[in-house]
């Protein structure tokens, strides 16, 4: 999981609470274009490391924070994860299996925060590009989740005060939509039905053609008061079926289907094969790696090298980038680092 | 649009062919941050989320759908009717001023209309064109179609969300369509970025499938990597979900952990400070224990009481805001983050404002364009057609 979501990283370690290591923090900052951190408010300013400071050393530098709540304001030092902010941001009530029920998490909190700050960064590259103006860009998390995934709901609840109930898997205005069981276990297949043209196309799949005309099913409606009854008879078609299978079948006919693929089936895909997503690492890491949301036409993008080890870069930033001794090298030994999950 | 402000992307002209939701909210991004976004719509219907509801007030009229509302904030709106030979010549002409053309067509379709991206780099070779598609520009699902259940599905998000022991559950926001969206901002300003050294645009692929896969990044690579197959279960860590309060839920979250020992004090339950439960580890191995030992003081408590003890002690707690509440937050309001906004079809209204705010070239707020709104603007004073011509065009269906 390290070696993909830090690839093409270099990693250097410094202990910020040692003026020596901070000392080389600023040395870093002079010859860079972006520093990133996401410590809650409070932290960077008692490293004398707030934009104020930092900017001395660079004077087109371009700082983005990312605090769970946002640089100012009274929830600033909170500390705060992707359930903090789900939960706080009120989009937690949106998942669930019917209105009042059990609110459910989303896939993916911290990686919308995470664009968000990629979007922050670039936006003020481009700033910088044109006028050699850096800045400081304060990028909340509960904001760039908040305004990246819900703004189409709260604006609803602003205009009418309504609350958006949870609908499990069916859609707001369409039927049918769901995701119904097929042949293996655990395995399921959605699919969405927008038009009538789309409707008759799964009427013949389904070998009844006559339901395009059916009373019960003839018009959107219709549909809506009977979606109980057509998930049953589109169950009664999918149960037979591996959920793949399915997926081929109805998008043959034109039909908006998807299998729900385990991440698993999502690495054996062949269409993401064929796009040659999967990566190899041009370091010679044995595993594939995931590759890029978008690719460009100059340049798809690589995987130069896995999530590196620990300091694996110490010697090459301090010596050969900063120009420093060997004995401005930070060591790492194991009893040095602690981590994340000891008690105190 | 204050014109006197300073903004990062007020010397962008972007040609906005997007419609429905993944291409919109990037060129609406693009929008507050100062680029000029010509949204070029159907003539008639415009842009189908204008179709799409909810409506304000239950008004299906194209100039009162909320999604729409909300996603195209700050842009012009022109029709133009793509399917004709005059609109693409008008399209064309269009381009050659702009920096950035947007797309979200199914993939067929642009080069259908004589408009591919060979065709563009001809007419003006400092396009970057951003085409956003379901599955790509490239494989065997390159045609399908889909609705948000079904991409949030194929992408394995799906089956990660939802109880373990019922179906997998759809997500209420529409995450893929938002993070493609995101995405395709990222990469336009990369490829603009890479344009100020070479002279030249390119062409950017943008998959909201895609995209989608960076939600499960983790997992995905834990399954090619380590052979494991993640599935629908509760957070292996305990406490760390919603419990029950006496108004409502707080999420009751363990972490950063070498402060839970001090933090589990606030539950007034001597039973959980026992050593056995010190380490995370342990706490994993009982979690059923442990959460039954924190339910009998949340019950005396409310969820916001409980929210600002768990911070006190530098846990990161949260609570379950409804949209009232949301809309209320101190941290919200103090922040400034919603901003009231005026429309001549529904009014005034908050809306959420920046999604991050820069401090030399902040967010600007402007409400979404009326259909055609500024034909007149970008035909007439742009193009330089006069009002006769512009009729013209309007009564053959061309604009």
């Amino acid at each position: 999981m390290w070696f993909q979501v830090n690839r093409n990283k270099f990693s250097v370690t410094l202990d910020l609470a040692e003026e020596k290591d901070r000392e080389i923090l600023r040395d870093l900052v002079g010859i860079s274009d972006v520093l990133l951190e996401n410590s809650r408010g409070g932290v960077m300013s008692k490293l004398g490391c707030r934009y104020e400071d930092l900017v001395k050393l660079r004077n087109d530098l371009i700082m983005v924070s990312m605090p769970a709540f946002g640089a100012t304001g009274p929830y600033a030092s909170f500390a705060g994860y992707g359930a903090t902010i789900e939960s706080v941001g009120g989009i937690q009530n949106l998942t669930g299996y019917h209105a009042g029920g059990k609110p459910h998490r989303v896939r993916e909190m911290d990686v919308t925060s995470g664009v968000m700050g990629a979007c922050a960064v670039m936006t003020g590259l481009m700033h910088r590009n044109r006028t050699g103006e850096g800045q400081y860009i304060d990028v909340s998390q509960l904001e760039a989740v908040t305004h990246g995934t819900i703004g189409e709901h709260l604006l609803a609840h602003a205009m009418h005060g309504n609350m958006n109930d949870p609908l499990g898997n069916r859609h707001r205005r369409f039927a049918p939509q769901g995701c119904y069981r097929c042949r293996e276990e655990d395995n399921w297949l959605t699919l969405s039905i927008r038009s009538e043209e789309e409707w008759h196309s799964l009427c013949r799949v389904l070998g009844h053609p006559e339901w395009a005309a059916d009373p019960r099913f003839s018009c959107n409606d219709a549909r809506r008061r009977n979606h109980d009854e057509i998930d049953r008879l589109i169950e009664a078609w999918t149960i037979g079926r591996p959920h793949r299978d399915a997926f081929l079948t109805l998008q043959a006919a034109g039909i908006p289907a998807g299998a729900v693929l385990s991440v698993s089936e999502v690495g054996d895909d062949p269409h993401l094969a064929a796009r040659g997503y999967f990566l190899n690492a041009e370091d010679g890491t044995e595993k594939r790696f995931m590759g890029m949301p978008f690719r460009f036409s100059r340049d798809p993008g690589r995987v130069r090298w896995r999530g590196p080890d620990l300091g694996r870069h110490n010697r090459l930033v301090v010596c050969d980038l900063l120009g420093r001794p060997p004995e401005d090298i930070p060591p790492v030994t194991e009893t040095d680092i602690g981590t994340a999950f000891d008690p105190e | 649009m204050d014109e006197t402000m300073k903004t990062a992307l007020g010397h962008l002209r972007i040609i906005d062919l997007t419609h429905y939701m993944a291409g919109p909210y990037c060129a609406k991004l693009m929008a507050g941050f100062g680029a000029e976004v010509i949204k070029i719509e159907r003539p008639g219907t415009g842009d189908g989320l204008r179709g799409l509801g909810p409506f304000y007030r239950d008004k299906a009229d194209g100039e009162h759908s909320i999604p729409f509302l909300w996603l195209n904030t700050g842009k012009k709106s022109v029709t133009l009717n793509l399917k004709s030979e005059r609109g693409i010549a008008i399209f064309k002409e269009l381009i050659r001023e702009a920096d950035v053309v947007l797309e979200n067509f199914a993939p067929r379709v642009m080069p259908s209309l004589g408009v591919g991206y060979d065709v563009i780099r001809d007419v003006n070779p400092r396009i970057v064109m951003t085409s956003i598609s379901n599955f790509g520009q490239s494989g065997p699902y390159r045609d399908y179609k889909t609705e948000e259940i079904v991409t949030y599905a194929l992408s394995g998000q799906m089956s990660l969300t939802g109880d373990p022991d019922r179906p997998p559950l759809a997500s209420g926001p529409a995450l893929c369509q938002y993070s493609a969206g995101q995405h395709a901002y990222v990469a336009t300003l990369m490829a603009l970025f890479q344009r100020s050294g070479t002279g030249d645009g390119q062409q950017v692929d943008v998959s909201i499938l895609e995209c989608a896969l960076e939600s499960v990044e983790m997992a995905v690579t834990n399954s090619i990597h380590l052979g494991k197959t993640a599935r629908r279960a509760k957070h292996v860590i305990a406490p760390w979900d919603l419990y029950p309060c006496s108004d409502g839920y707080a999420a009751v979250i363990s972490g950063p952990f070498r402060h839970w020992s001090k933090g589990a004090e606030i539950f007034q339950e001597p039973k959980l400070l026992d050593p056995k439960f010190r380490h995370v580890i342990d706490r994993i191995t009982h979690r059923d224990e442990v959460e039954a030992l924190i339910l009998p003081w949340l019950r005396t408590q409310t969820k916001e009481a409980v929210f600002l003890a768990g911070q006190e002690h530098r846990l990161g707690f949260g609570f379950l805001a409804d949209f009232e509440k949301v809309r209320k937050l101190p941290q919200h309001q103090r922040r400034g983050f919603f901003v009231a906004m005026e429309h001549p079809a529904v009014g005034t209204h908050d809306y959420c404002g920046a999604p991050f705010k820069m401090h030399q070239t902040p967010w600007q707020n402007a409400r979404a364009p009326l259909l055609g709104e500024h034909n007149r603007e970008v035909y007439g004073d742009g193009l330089g057609f006069s009002p006769a011509e512009m009729d013209t065009l309007g009564r053959k269906g061309v604009i």
